[in-house]
């Protein structure tokens, strides 16, 4: 349903208006400036540890909001349950390499999994996928409001199997020493090693990212979101698309999320409730609709504002949470009144 | 058409339907012969969330049929109604931990009522009276009243303590405008519509009114006890005001250049993140109970205990759905909220001022958010989180029921309630959000309409 | 599918036929068991008063509406039902009524839209580049708006959507054409010009249906004329005789 807005027919006279475009388009540039050289000039004057930290955190964001764009920006679905699927995959390393029941168990240690993380994490992204799959399939007939309330609905349902399903998440406690990845003899133990790796899988997600939206595909998936029906009378299905991208995005945000369980080494529930994933919305609408470069900016401001945000004098320690949803909260309504495709955006909302 | 090709179209849902009743009712009935006591305390259970949920979707409903986009705000609005109960009587609380009296939010809630106070006296009587007594004196009337209106609201939350006091006034004036009106509305009715008793009918129903006004600021100034029922009102007030200020100022601007209703849903998704993060600075994150109402004492009937409170909870929806009739069905009011529905641009073309009439709906949809919030509260307790949880349930409900129609509201509702309690009766109480996703995703994917869909 | 099987039909000369195809919306009946006939490479008009149920006929033809009852028959294939998607399948392409682009995406990929695979699997590794682009360009060249193939659809104005619209048709391999109102709300040079691109997709063999209000063009452009009138074929057959039926002079001048 498209709201006819009664300003459409207000004319800017014609020199503002190019003023006005040139500005726009520089506006991206010159944010994205802005928040590389606060990241720069942070960093540096936090040391080394603090700026690898910054930017694994960096790394998983980035992967998760690129996954969320495909979904949110080029196919216009307003998913809140992508950190169902990054719980998904982060739950899935977690118990496969390491063993949950041993707790349960007492004194009696018995390793069923212990599996080395790069023979967990395909496990993890194929699982996610057929998941994804089987959760698309209803999804993929939705659209608008009706998709934002049922994706509301998977991430809760996913955040109750982490909570409750103790058996194998360990319920509220999470799963705890989580080792780091190995290959070959050689463990990404130490942090830079491990930014190594998480820069790697950004990378990767980037860059497959990158070819589908390039692609036949990723032209298809743009026109399904300008009109799903028009698109059918060429010869598309409409939901046939949505289920492909949505699993596609589902196995990247589950990339992202083994990575994390191997970071942080420890998962609970915590980390995946559902204000994670309206944060998540608002770092993709943040940085730009359908544009990966932008996705990525959205997810360095959102690291630099969490970080920096504990440095914000007369800002009570422990209300530094609220404060981030604060800002991001009134972020997002200003994005809807002034610009809403984002900082470096393809595509209003 | 033929009964072939109706039953050839209808058969996958059809089919489902009726599979589902069945196995429904077997699971009942089956449960029901396990343990009647308990079957019937489950019933209870659901009865009393379902009305809650039915609330909820009533309300929500009632905004989205009138202007077709989700407002998330609503969440928010159900946990303010329920932690403005709280702030107001926290001195009465078990848990005494929270200090009320924050001057700043004080003044912020002052400053919404004088808006909202402005914005109505505005509306209501600029155009009208403007070539009669010209802008300047009507600017400045306006703005002492709705300065006044800001300063008495601001009192009220400053003086928790004397709630019934501070109110008397505002109750005075509300049962004596009621009053009056349906004095007139009867005389009206039964004496005839002729000119001069027209007048006649008008003073004695002012009389009528003045008398009863008096008489409940009087009951209420006189009665301590009946703060915490005051402090619903003015919570339920309060956040409708907030609702309406935020469609008057917000939400227009927003609409003057939204493509899609996914705009207003992001933006009404700001405005739920800011507004549950200030609650938790405000009153932090732990759960606090609200004064005991009256009811609260459980009653045990045929081997079930409830409260007394969950039959007026029952109550309230329905009274809630019979409001919401007669306001949509039995007054000029709720036909043009109907015709904004139908087509907004319509509305305003034929010289409806479609601004205010969804300001007004705004303001009901919140007062119903806030209610179904507060009952919540004194049933169990409070938390942030209740907002969002809230959110869910009558989205949900509304969805289940049927998008966009009162009827489909309450029914989704109270369906909703008794799943949930009967899907939980096996398996742990956490489950209980995941099974009424359950039921909405079955609906969503099979009968997307709903079970009573909107015509 | 292809021209070249459809020419050892039975009769070649029939493109698409339907066969008591109905449709009713809650009891009205917009399209009433109507058998019509459509000849193959010809421009066939169809003209009826508001409401006679032209629209509804092309929404059925290309599976945008779902039909009711009856069959269509486009070459071999006899169709009790048709689903949008199952358009090039079918042969069939069209344009709406309202307008109904892709707005936020460019030119260029409106037209490829039309022209790319259409299985999701093929579509991820496919780029849309070389010959594909060099006829896209040929066709904003034709419809004369190749300086603007990288802005975006919205960007237009109303003539040119319209027009763009019948330049994504033309992108797709179609044997039938449906145009809804083609010419509606187009300046004198936009009509001529659509008028001269739908005369080159006949010269190319294909089949051409449109719906129009104004009597004129259609007396003009079209070899064979569809007259309906509450859903029900009025007359057929060649313009000018159809034109001065009497059942046709009625229909319009009571109306």
């Amino acid at each position: 349903m498209r709201i006819t807005s009664p300003g459409d027919g207000v004319q800017l006279s014609r020199a503002p208006q190019f003023l006005l475009a040139s500005l726009r388009g520089r506006l991206e540039v010159w944010v994205a400036v802005l928040v590389i050289l606060t990241a720069a000039g942070f960093m540096l004057s936090r040391g080394v540890g603090f700026s690898i930290g910054l930017m694994t955190l960096f790394t998983l964001w980035g992967m998760l909001a690129i996954s969320l764009n495909l979904v949110l920006g080029y196919t216009g679905l307003l998913s809140v349950g992508h950190i169902g699927f990054y719980g998904i995959g982060a739950y899935t390393v977690a118990v496969l390499t390491t063993n949950p029941r041993r707790e349960f168990l007492g004194d009696e240690v018995i390793q069923i999994f212990a599996w080395p993380f790069f023979a967990a994490l395909p496990v993890a992204v194929l699982l996610t996928g057929v998941i994804a799959l089987f959760v698309g399939l209803v999804f993929s007939r939705f659209r608008d409001d009706l998709y934002v309330l049922a994706s509301f609905g998977f991430a809760i349902i996913s955040l109750n199997v982490f909570v409750n399903w103790q058996w194998v998440t360990r319920g509220p406690f999470g799963i705890h020493e989580i080792p780091k990845p190995a290959i070959g003899g050689f463990v990404f133990n130490d942090d830079l090693e491990f930014l190594a790796l998480a820069l790697f899988f950004l990378a990767v997600v980037a860059i497959i990212a990158w070819l589908i939206v390039t692609s036949s595909f990723g032209r298809v998936l743009k026109a399904v979101r300008e009109d799903e029906d028009a698109v059918e009378v060429f010869g598309y299905r409409a939901s046939h698309y949505k289920l492909a991208v949505w699993v596609i995005s589902a196995m990247m945000a589950a990339l992202a999320g083994a990575v994390f369980a191997s970071y942080t080494s420890f998962v609970d529930p915590h980390s995946f409730i559902l204000l994670e994933s309206i944060i998540l919305v608002a770092i993709v609408i943040l940085g730009g609709l359908a544009s990966i470069p932008g996705a990525l900016l959205g997810a360095l401001s959102f690291v630099l504002l969490e970080e920096g945000i504990r440095f914000i004098p007369l800002l009570p320690p422990e209300h530094v949470g609220q404060a981030r949803q604060i800002i991001l909260g009134v972020l997002l309504i200003l994005l809807m009144l002034f610009r809403p495709q984002g900082v470096a955006g393809r595509f209003k909302l | 058409m033929t009964w072939e090709s109706l039953t050839r179209r209808a058969r996958p849902g059809l089919v489902l339907a009726i599979a589902l009743s069945l196995a429904a009712v077997a699971y009942i009935a089956w449960k029901i012969g396990e343990s009647p006591s308990q079957a019937l305390q489950v019933t209870i259970n659901g009865l009393n969330v379902g009305a809650v949920y039915a609330l909820l979707a009533l309300g929500f409903t009632l905004v989205y049929s009138t202007v077709w986009f989700f407002d998330l705000y609503y969440g928010a609005a159900a946990a303010m109604g329920a932690y403005g109960v709280f702030y107001l009587r926290s001195g009465q609380a078990a848990d005494q931990a929270y200090d009320p009296g924050n001057s700043l939010l004080n003044i912020v809630f002052g400053v919404v009522i004088a808006g909202v106070a402005a914005w109505a006296l505005h509306t209501a009587f600029y155009e009208r009276f403007r070539p009669r007594y010209g802008r300047t004196l009507l600017r400045t009337v306006g703005a002492a009243l709705a300065a006044a209106a800001g300063l008495y609201g601001a009192l009220i939350l400053w003086l928790p303590d004397h709630l019934h006091l501070t109110t008397a006034p505002l109750v005075t004036a509300f049962s004596g405008v009621i009053v009056g009106l349906t004095a007139y509305w009867l005389l009206r009715r039964f004496r005839g519509e002729a000119a001069n008793r027209r007048t006649a009918a008008a003073r004695m129903s002012a009389v009528i009114g003045l008398a009863a006004g008096g008489a409940a600021g009087l009951f209420v100034a006189l009665r301590p006890e009946a703060s915490l029922y005051l402090s619903w009102v003015v919570s339920c007030l309060l956040a409708g005001c907030v609702g309406l200020a935020l469609y008057r100022g917000l939400y227009v601007l927003i609409l003057l250049r939204a493509r899609s209703t996914l705009i207003m849903l992001v933006a009404t998704l700001g405005v739920l993140l800011t507004v549950s993060a200030l609650i938790v600075i405000i009153f932090t994150s732990t759960t606090h109970a609200l004064p005991e109402s009256l009811g609260s004492q459980p009653i045990a009937v045929g081997g079930a205990t409830f409260k007394a409170f969950a039959v007026f909870t029952v109550g309230c929806a329905f009274t809630g759905f019979f409001l919401l009739w007669l306001l949509l069905y039995r007054t000029s009011l709720g036909k043009v909220i109907r015709a904004i529905g139908d087509d907004e641009q319509v509305a305003r073309v034929v010289g409806i001022n479609t601004t205010a009439v969804i300001a007004i709906v705004f303001f009901i949809g919140a007062v119903y958010a806030a209610f179904a919030g507060i009952l919540t509260g004194q049933d169990l307790a409070i938390q942030p989180r209740m907002g969002l949880e809230l959110l869910l349930k009558g989205w949900i409900a509304s969805v289940v029921g049927g998008i966009g129609g009162l009827y489909g509201a309450i029914v989704g509702g109270f369906l909703l309630g008794l799943v949930e309690q009967f899907g939980i009766w096996d398996i742990s109480g956490e489950w209980q959000d995941a099974v009424s996703l359950l039921l909405l995703v079955i609906f969503l994917a099979f009968w997307p309409k709903g079970i009573i869909p909107r015509t | 599918m292809s021209a070249q099987t459809d020419g050892r039909d039975a009769q070649p000369a029939i493109a698409l036929e339907t066969v008591e195809l109905e449709k009713s919306f809650g009891g009205v009946h917009a399209v009433d068991h109507l058998s019509v006939r459509i000849p193959r490479g010809l421009i066939t008009g169809i003209i009826g008063p508001n409401g006679s149920g032209k629209s509804t006929l092309i929404n059925l033809l290309s599976g945008t509406l779902p039909m009711d009852g009856g069959t269509v028959i486009i070459g071999h294939r006899r169709l009790q039902t048709i689903r949008a998607h199952e358009s090039p399948t079918n042969g069939i392409t069209r344009t709406f009524q309202e307008i109904r682009l892709f707005p936020q995406i460019t030119l260029m990929d409106n037209l490829l839209i039309a022209m790319t695979r259409r299985s999701v699997f093929s579509s991820l590794f496919q780029r849309g580049r070389g010959a594909r682009r060099e006829r896209a360009e040929a066709i904003l060249w034709a419809i004369g708006l190749w300086e603007k193939r990288n802005d975006l659809a919205e960007e237009l104005s109303y003539g040119q959507r319209k027009l763009l619209e019948i330049g994504r048709v033309m992108a797709m391999d179609a044997n039938i054409y449906l145009f809804d109102e083609p010419f509606a709300g187009l300046a004198l040079h936009m009509i001529e010009l659509v008028k001269s691109l739908m005369r080159r997709l006949r010269a190319e063999g294909h089949t051409i249906i449109f719906v129009s209000h104004n009597i004129g063009i259609v007396r003009e452009l079209s070899d064979y004329l569809i007259v309906m009138d509450s859903g029900e074929l009025l007359a057929e057959g060649a313009p000018e005789p159809a034109l001065n039926d009497p059942a046709v002079i009625e229909a319009y001048l009571g109306n």
